[in-house]
């Protein structure tokens, strides 16, 4: 899994690449953290090229998602691919999170 | 490359990748579909996920040993460990319909496992825990066509 970081403006956008289980989360969640502790608070996280999330994937974003709305930003994913989506769903996580077809309008979405 | 329908693991979370591609391999020589390979694929990473982080915490000379079997009508996969017994009839079920601010992190692992397969049988006994998972591939293709 690669994790890479990229912030203009207001927003931040957290591109993730693989499989995300309970190996490679830990990554995850701290890159997430990392920019929630700079002050970056508005994130969006791109899933187009994330093939695979095990229930561990779950808890990095449900924990960011917390995290920044509690900081007053959100937390937002993007391009989620369909076993993805699947899994997501099955957890109830489709309702509670924003999630958009593109990064493009996800990054947007924080200037509505 | 292991051609054998039982394989044992080191029970560490690196190997969670080769557990699921000796799952998907399986799966897939098995004429099933992406979407049910992804199913049991998932479904075997949470139980050996919680096995490694729960039945085996504090140990890493654990195993885990994975045994498929394919019919026409069903994938099955049974997962043997000898780490703490656990029955999954125990795992608390998550309020899916809770608001984002009540709902915990983590607990969701034994849930898809219910949601991935259309049955889970546990088993324990003097040499551990032994899960199985079933997957019907006929119930699927019946749905499926109508």
């Amino acid at each position: 899994m690669d994790v890479k970081v990229n912030t203009q403006d207001n927003v931040t956008v957290v591109s993730v690449a693989g499989s995300i289980d309970a190996m490679t989360s830990p990554r995850l969640s701290e890159a997430l953290d990392e920019q929630l502790q700079a002050g970056n608070v508005n994130i969006v996280a791109d899933l187009g090229a994330v093939d695979y999330t095990s229930s561990a994937g779950l808890r990095s974003m449900l924990a960011s998602l917390k995290e920044s709305r509690r900081r007053g930003g959100d937390f937002r994913i993007a391009a989620v691919q369909p076993p993805v989506f699947r899994v997501l769903e099955m957890s109830g996580f489709t309702t509670i999170l924003k999630h958009f077809d593109s990064v493009g309008d996800a990054v947007e979405s924080f200037s509505a | 490359m292991n051609t054998s329908n039982a394989v044992t693991f080191r029970a560490t979370l690196d190997s969670l990748s080769d557990i699921r591609s000796f799952v998907d391999r399986r799966c897939r020589r098995a004429g099933a579909s992406a979407e049910m390979c992804h199913a049991v694929v998932l479904a075997v990473d949470e139980i050996c996920t919680n096995v490694i982080e729960h039945g085996y915490e504090g140990r890493d000379d654990g195993d885990l040993r994975l045994r498929f079997e394919a019919s026409r009508d069903e994938i099955r996969v049974i997962v043997l460990d000898r780490g703490r017994v656990f029955d999954p009839a125990d795992a608390p079920r998550p309020d899916l319909d809770a608001d984002w601010r009540e709902r915990p992190i983590g607990g969701l692992g034994w849930h898809l496992v219910r949601g991935m397969v259309d049955d889970v049988r546990y088993a324990s006994g003097d040499s551990g825990n032994e899960v199985t998972l079933v997957k019907r591939i006929g119930a699927r293709q019946k749905t499926g066509a109508t």
